[in-house]
Order: C-alpha cells, then sequence, then structure tokens
C-alpha cells in the first residue's frame, strides 16, 4: 500500500508515519510532504497512491485546497483528513471537498489502524 | 465547540447529534464546591500544623523593631536601612528602564512566539528521536531474546531424551528444570519489553499535543498581527495637517502644575533678583 503523509509539523509526520509502519507498510512505501503544494507535485509524478493522508493547516497550499486539487483529477483515491480543526462546520466542509474520513488531533492509533483499515476493505 | 471523534462519524453516517452546551460543565454550584473544599484546606493545614508542634501564626515574634533590625545590619557589615532602600529604588528604576521594551526585532511579540514554535517543533523532534531509539533497541532485544529462547527450547529438548534415556543421571533432569525456568524467564522479559514499546507509543501519541499547541501560539500570533493592523487603521491620521505641539501641564493634571499661588512667589522671587 502506498501512502502520501501531508503535514506541515515534522513531528506529527513521523507520528503518522509509526502508525502506518505498525499496520505494516514499509518505510519506503510512504512518502511525506511538508505542504499542499509539495503533496500535489509527488501526487502528480507518482500518482501511484493508494491512500492519502492530509493536514488542513498547511502554508503555501492548505489541506483543503490540496484535496479540491487531488478530486480535480482524480474521484478514487481515498483521503483523510488528519486535523485540529474540529468544527463541525469544518467537518461538513472537508466532507463537501471530497474527504471520505475525518480524524480530529490527538488521536489514538487505534482510530488510525480502524479508518485505513475500513477505506482499504471498502 | 470542538467535535469528538463520535459525532463526526455521526456526521459521516448522515446524522447531526445535538451539540451538548459546554456552559452546564461549570454551574455556579460546582465552582462554590470548590471554593468551600479550598477553604477547609487551608483550616485543616493550619490544625495540623498546631497539633504537630504546637505552632500558630501567632507565636511567631514578628516584633522586631525597625532600630532593632537597623542595628543587626550595622552590626553585620555596616549596613544600614538607607542602603537597602537605595538598593530598591536602583532596581525600580531599572525595571521602569527595561519597561516599556524598545521596538527591536527580538522584542517584538510576534518574532517571540514564532522563535518558541520554531524551537520547541525541533526538540519535540529530538524527543521524538530518543523514542524512536527506544523502540528500535528494544526490537534488537527483542531478537537477541528469540534467539536465546529458541536455543534453550532445543536444549531442553535434548536434555529431556538424555534424562530419558538416563533416567540414573540426574544432572539431566534438574538441568532440564533450570533450562525450563530460563523460558519462562524469556517470556517475562519479551512481555516487559512489549509493554515497554507501548509506553513509547503511548509517549509518542501524547506529543501530537506539540502540534496541537503550536497552532494554539499561532493563533494567538494571527490575532496579534490582526490587532496591530486595526490599531495602526484607527490611529492613523489621514488629516494631512501640521503636527500641533501639545500642552505639557494643563490644569487639572495631578503633577507639576502649578496654583496661582506658586506663580505669585516664582515672580516675586525672580523680581527680587
Amino acid at each position: 500500500m502506498r501512502i502520501l503523509i501531508v503535514d506541515d509539523s515534522s513531528t506529527m509526520r513521523r507520528i503518522i508515519g509509526n502508525v502506518v509502519q505498525q499496520l505494516g507498510v514499509a518505510k519506503e512505501d510512504f512518502d511525506e510532504a511538508e505542504d499542499g503544494v509539495v503533496a500535489w507535485k509527488l501526487f502528480k509524478d507518482n500518482n501511484n497512491y493508494d491512500v492519502v493522508l492530509t493536514d488542513w493547516n498547511m502554508p503555501n497550499m492548505n489541506g483543503l485546497e490540496l484535496v479540491k486539487t487531488i478530486r480535480g483529477v482524480d474521484k478514487t483515491v481515498p483521503i483523510v483528513m488528519i486535523t485540529t480543526e474540529g468544527g463541525k462546520g469544518e467537518v461538513i466542509t472537508a466532507l463537501k471537498a471530497g474527504v471520505n474520513n475525518y480524524i480530529v488531533k490527538p488521536f489514538s492509533a487505534e482510530i488510525l489502524k480502524e479508518k485505513l483499515d475500513g477505506l482499504v476493505k471498502g | 465547540m470542538s467535535m469528538s471523534q463520535e459525532e463526526i462519524e455521526a456526521l459521516m453516517n448522515g446524522s447531526i447529534p445535538d451539540m451538548p452546551d459546554m456552559s452546564e460543565d461549570l454551574s455556579e454550584e460546582s465552582i462554590e464546591d470548590i471554593s468551600i473544599e479550598d477553604s477547609n484546606d487551608d483550616d485543616d493545614i493550619n490544625d495540623i500544623l498546631a497539633g504537630i508542634e504546637g505552632i500558630v501564626d501567632d507565636d511567631v515574634d514578628t516584633s522586631m523593631d525597625e532600630e532593632n533590625f537597623e542595628d543587626i545590619l550595622a552590626s553585620i557589615d555596616d549596613i544600614t536601612v538607607d542602603d537597602i532602600e537605595d538598593e530598591e529604588s536602583v532596581e525600580t528604576k531599572n525595571q521602569s528602564d527595561k519597561y516599556p521594551l524598545p521596538v527591536e526585532n527580538e522584542n517584538k511579540v510576534v518574532n517571540q512566539l514564532n522563535e518558541v514554535a520554531a524551537d520547541s517543533e525541533q526538540k519535540a523532534s529530538q524527543i521524538f528521536d530518543v523514542l524512536s531509539f527506544i523502540l528500535d533497541e528494544n526490537n534488537e532485544i527483542q531478537n537477541y531474546n528469540k534467539q536465546m529462547s529458541e536455543f534453550i527450547e532445543s536444549q531442553i529438548e535434548l536434555l529431556d531424551s538424555l534424562s530419558t534415556k538416563f533416567p540414573n543421571i540426574n544432572i539431566f533432569t534438574e538441568n532440564k528444570e533450570e533450562a525450563k525456568k530460563l523460558v519462562e524467564t524469556s517470556k517475562e522479559l519479551s512481555s516487559k519489553v512489549d509493554g515497554e514499546n507501548n509506553k513509547v507509543f503511548e509517549a509518542m501519541e501524547l506529543m501530537q499535543y506539540h502540534d496541537i499547541n503550536r497552532q494554539k501560539i499561532e493563533r494567538v500570533m494571527a490575532v496579534i498581527r490582526k490587532l496591530n493592523s486595526y490599531l495602526n487603521g484607527i490611529f492613523e491620521d489621514d488629516s494631512n495637517g501640521p503636527e500641533v505641539q501639545v500642552a505639557k501641564h494643563i490644569s487639572g493634571d495631578d503633577h507639576d502644575t502649578v496654583d496661582a499661588d506658586d506663580i505669585e512667589s516664582l515672580i516675586n522671587e525672580f523680581s527680587e533678583q
């Protein structure tokens, strides 16, 4: 499974990467990006990701813009928003933009595992 | 208000749950309870202190008069109360010189907050390195432990067949029992390392609060920036008029103003000269 992890905090990327590794994904099977611009470039160039895990608030291009940009070319790749934005309005906005699932920080490894399992099986 | 994971799940499933009113959580009654408990605690502490050594605040002699104090100080180092007062006034002066701080890059609040956020990110990354190192080392320990356990298991099999073949030689049976104990120790070691790994994962999860707190700092920075822009706008003078010299002392000010008598006496003073 190829995963793209997008977050401006290097600590968060490592935390998410760690959970993903616990799920059995090898380190070389996931890529990291610190903002939407880098993520979009990786997505365009590789175009082989099975899941995109993205933060919302990031510099240059935020997570919501990234989701909309990806959805412009790919309607199927599962996208999970992992963010501190915990308002109902934000969740609805993200769902409308095309995310498949939404996780509010702080989250437990179990929650992420559950959501990823659901997406992969679904 | 922030949504819980369950509420998000419900939202995903199409139903929007009623959001509870957080203001109910802090009722006046509960606040009163807290303050009553606090005052009880203070009483308890006084009772305990009085009960243990018979110490009551009133017993402490605080009646040292200024004269005695001055004598003691003078006898030690020839220091007088005036010296101390002088030092205090110098300290106060230094404080008043310090604030408000000059508008320099290092004193700008947003810059300082930015520095805190960046420094904290760097340190969090270093903490993560340490935790990752512990996880890697624990994996090594588990591998060594597994190798040892496999070897001991093979020795148990060997000793088992030897003790069956030579039932009169006790050492085989005794060593087999010892080896079985070692296998149990190895299992215990493995479970302890697993427990430690779980704690490390827990610590890694808790490190998400670093990111959350960084975003809280960024929110404060955004408020300060907006406030700065608003204040600049509201105080802006776009009349293009010349700058008027302002009065330094106006009747009604608290300090440095003169009344009619002061003026008279000043005039007289000057006329005498």
